[in-house]
């Protein structure tokens, strides 16, 4: 087993991998005001926001941010497909990667995190885990990595098949982190 | 001559069946003229990333034994764990197929697609789907199958099959691309770009994705006790397929399946590592379907409630769980270190070193297994070189595989009069003696060089003339083109024993068998001399061994029984100076290899128990570990040679971890060396020396040569290798002399 990290060393090294794997992120106070500001600031003057309200964090936390009048409450089908921003808490994150844990079993959080151009996964500095191997241990974050349907999301969506490296591909081509303090 | 197209006009299809020998021969003149520089730069790219990452792996080691451990454990309890995850995904609310055949798993597909007048499917990377040809079988459905991964969607646009596992489209420049949609397409966009082309394709894809019926994904692992899938990808294609349509048809080998979802752990860290290098693909999906939230709704269908299926194949995969040495395949994780760390193939691609679907080092094992011996033909470019070896996440002796499935295809030609008497002249095993004259005559060099050097002069005269060269062309395909490097008059032995050795052994350091290995005593006696000099200079004990052949060169000709015979009788030679407590020294490289790592297959155990406890080192590694003030006894400045120095180590030198003390010797005396950072030189023994492969063995040697020039654009430098083949190579590409590092360090004596 990997000796324990302690959570501020995690945290540095979770924003150097992220930042690595071309996601921004930003660290914020744990605030509904903090997070609205931070989140807002990303999508600027997008018409429409997709969020996929939160399982782990206290839906409080997005309260000021989902009173946002481009907010989505029930998007359509065609909405789902043309908004400019995805909104979602991600259950974990992973220092080694700097990937962010995103839970997929509920209600439209998969196509949230993936239709529109820009991601916004919002995450807890407590649920950094050191190694992507950490979220199969039964004994790490109650286990949720054994029982969820999840995707571990590394940075935006990217592909070399078409010869140079291009981001932004079928899924998201940016994505930004907010990790709550 | 005959007649032969102009490869720009060969089509990947017509040459994808190995099974014809013209079509392999027509697969390597296609790639080295279109394909190759684009296969040089994405492998290598891989190549060099996969190194990086894996380095920054602290436990890559443990991490590699546990995942070798956990697959060997699978494929021993297959029956049960398939058992186990049928019910598994029974309670998930999913449906369990077991195909046993290709044409079982696409009726079964078809079906289910039928079944919901499905029209259009989208369709996740599956290289297990190619080997089934499923898009034919859903067209002929009439069923639309949208390939969504870009790398699918070229190869689906220009209709070739995979030449990578993970990347399938990795022989398109984008200039290619380019060009191919131009042709293909119909557009306003320029496509000049990545970028541009990217987006359309996306554009494209995206309609697909929101109207598609049903999607269709591979898996790579699926654990048993739950059902779960573990699936990889950069692009999102494979969340959009598994996520938007209301139908998922995940179609995997049975090979895939590992007990448990806490198993994924460990893969996670080593399969994007070993592949593209990355630490995670952008997207790593962990499923256990069906997923509870709702498929997407299309504007103007009927909503729908999520159904999924999956589809295991056999497919062959049952033959090979019994076959003892193909069954080592199935643990096989298709990340592609062993494509990506072969020089063969990063100079060619899967297009000619592979099948139908399957490609690379372990590729000959996959199409054997799932089709026929003779498919595998392509496996002939595995030179055993062994670089793959230590990348291979699972451990798999993969050039073990390809000598075994060579050995086969020999059994399998008629045996002839002349072919007998060849072997039994040569010195082949009675079973060997059906092999192709040609693997004869190079598995049995020792025999024929140890006649040749005793008429040297004439031998070498000989061998020089124009009908002989072609008579030797002809029949055993040894190309008219390479130089072959002269016969000496004395061989090392000879040398040996008449030379007057100075010096008085020390009691600290070991003493030394130096192995007079074959390839250094009828081929290039000097560096052998020059060994043992520089070690009884430093005052190590050292005797020279009687010169036995070690199995080295008939391996690699797939002759295994000659091998065997071969390796246990200097096995025989070797054990008493081995329990004497000797350090054994090798000079050529490929012979340490042989020592080290593949008597293992061809020792009996017992001998192999006694004899694995053996020191056997290489010259340089032995100079090193005396500690001796080495700029004292061979200052650089003294060499007629001068310092500057570009040194290229041999590729089983590097897998038996036995290089670095070259170059640190060589600095510590004060020379300026650059290294090579090439895989293989091309040579490989007798790889290139094969009319069929001359081409290709040089094309492989040019990033060698390339970097060669490099080095000396600031004046030249002298050229030292440590392996015979490298040195004929280098010899044959730069046109000039080449030391072995032993040759130099004798050369700055005081």
């Amino acid at each position: 087993m990997q000796p324990a990290i302690a959570q501020p060393a995690l945290l540095e090294q979770f924003m150097t991998a992220a930042i690595e794997a071309v996601a921004t992120v930003q660290v914020i106070e744990r605030s509904p005001a903090a997070l609205r500001d931070a989140i807002l600031q990303q999508v600027r003057a997008a018409p429409r926001i997709l969020f996929a309200p939160p399982q782990e964090l206290p839906a409080s936390l997005f309260s000021e941010f989902a009173a946002d009048p481009r907010v989505l409450a029930n998007p359509t089908p065609e909405e789902m497909v043309n908004s400019a921003a995805g909104v979602t808490e991600a259950f974990a994150a992973v220092a080694s990667t700097g990937s962010v844990c995103i839970d997929i079993s509920f209600e439209r959080t998969g196509m949230v995190s993936l239709l529109a151009p820009l991601e916004i996964a919002v995450v807890a500095a407590e649920t950094i885990v050191a190694q992507p191997r950490d979220l199969f241990r039964p004994d790490v974050l109650g286990g949720r990595g054994l029982q969820r349907d999840f995707v571990f999301v590394t940075g935006p969506s990217a592909t070399a098949d078409m010869g140079p490296l291009v981001r932004g591909v079928h899924g998201p081509h940016k994505l930004h982190i907010i990790v709550l303090r | 001559m005959t007649s032969t197209p102009n490869p720009a006009d060969i089509t990947p299809r017509q040459v994808a069946n190995k099974a014809d020998k013209q079509a392999f021969l027509d697969a390597i003149r296609m790639t080295l003229a279109v394909q190759s520089p684009a296969v040089r730069h994405n492998t290598q790219t891989f190549n060099r990333n996969r190194y990086a990452a894996t380095a920054r792996l602290a436990d890559y080691d443990e991490l590699k034994d546990r995942a070798r451990e956990i697959k060997r454990n699978a494929i021993a309890n297959l029956p049960e764990l398939l058992r186990q995850l049928e019910a598994s995904v029974r309670a998930n609310g999913g449906h369990f197929y077991l195909a046993k055949t290709a044409t079982d798993a696409d009726r079964y597909i078809s079906d289910v697609l039928t079944r919901h007048q499905a029209k259009l499917v989208v369709k996740g990377k599956s290289i297990t789907s190619e080997e089934t040809k499923l898009n034919h079988a859903l067209e002929a459905a009439g069923i639309t199958v949208a390939e969504t991964d870009l790398a699918e969607f070229i190869l689906q646009v220009a209709d070739e099959q995979p030449s990578h596992i993970v990347a399938p489209a990795l022989h398109y420049s984008r200039e290619r691309i380019t060009a191919l949609f131009k042709r293909k397409f119909t557009t306003d966009l320029p496509l000049d770009t990545g970028e541009e082309l990217t987006v359309f394709a996306r554009e494209k894809l995206r309609q697909q994705f929101i109207a598609a019926d049903a999607g269709i994904s591979g898996a790579n692992f699926i654990a048993a006790d739950s059902g779960s899938l573990m699936l990889v990808e950069s692009e999102g294609n494979i969340r959009m397929t598994t996520i938007l349509p209301p139908v998922h048809i995940a179609i995997a080998g049975i090979e895939k399946v590992v007990p448990s979802r806490t198993d994924f752990g460990t893969f996670i860290e080593l399969l994007p590592r070993s592949g593209t290098g990355q630490p995670l693909t952008s997207y790593v999906s962990i499923l256990h379907p069906p997923l509870k939230a709702p498929p997407f709704a299309a504007p103007g269908k009927q909503p729908k409630a999520r159904e999924f299926h999956l589809v295991l194949i056999d497919n062959g995969r049952s033959r090979m769980r019994e076959d003892s040495v193909l069954q080592e395949a199935l643990r096989c994780i298709r990340c592609s270190a062993c494509l990506n760390s072969c020089a063969n193939f990063e100079t060619v691609g899967g297009h000619a070193f592979g099948g139908e679907t399957y490609s690379g080092g372990i590729g000959g094992s996959w199409e054997a297994g799932t089709g026929k011996l003779l498919n595998a033909r392509f496996s002939e470019l595995c030179t055993g070189c062994s670089r793959c070896v230590n990348n291979c996440p699972v451990r798999i002796d993969i050039p073990w595989l390809n000598e075994v499935l060579r050995q086969r295809t020999n059994f399998e030609q008629p045996s002839s009069a002349a072919k007998s008497m060849f072997g039994a002249m040569t010195g082949s095993a009675g079973e060997d003696r059906v092999a192709p004259l040609q693997k004869q005559f190079f598995a049995n060099y020792h025999t024929l060089a140890r006649r040749a050097t005793r008429f040297a002069s004439f031998s070498n005269a000989f061998s020089r003339l124009p009908f002989v060269r072609g008579l030797m062309e002809s029949v055993v395909g040894l190309d008219r083109r390479r130089k072959l490097p002269p016969f000496p008059n004395e061989t090392w032995e000879e040398l040996y024993r008449a030379a007057d050795w100075r010096g008085t052994p020390r009691a600290d350091l070991p003493n030394v068998l130096m192995l007079a290995d074959v390839f250094t005593n009828y081929g290039s006696p000097e560096p052998g001399m020059a060994a043992v000099r520089v070690l009884r200079e430093m005052g190590f004990d050292v005797e020279l061994s009687a010169p036995l052949p070690d199995g080295r060169a008939a391996i690699s000709q797939g002759m295994i029984a000659t091998a065997r015979k071969q390796a246990n009788a200097l096995a025989m030679l070797l054990l008493p100076h081995i329990e004497n407590g000797k350090t054994v020294c090798v000079l050529e490289p490929s012979v340490l290899a042989m020592l080290r790592l593949d008597n293992a297959h061809l020792l009996d155990e017992t001998i192999w128990a006694k004899f694995s406890q053996g020191k056997f080192v290489e010259p340089l590694q032995l100079v090193w570990s005396a500690n001796q003030d080495l700029a004292g006894i061979f200052p650089a400045n003294r060499s007629p040679h001068g310092k500057r120095v570009f040194y290229h180590s041999h590729c089983q030198q590097r897998t038996c971890n036995a290089a670095g003390e070259t170059l640190e010797v060589l600095r510590a005396c004060g020379f300026d060396v650059v290294t090579s950072s090439v895989e293989c030189c091309g040579m490989a023994g007798s790889f290139g020396y094969k009319r069929d492969y001359y081409e290709l063995s040089m094309a492989v040697g040019e990033d060698l040569f390339a970097q060669v020039r490099a080095a000396e654009h600031d004046g030249p430098r002298t050229l030292v290798a440590s392996g015979t083949s490298c040195h004929e190579q280098l010899w044959a590409g730069m046109g000039r002399a080449v030391l072995h590092p032993a040759e130099l360090l004798v050369s700055a004596l005081v």
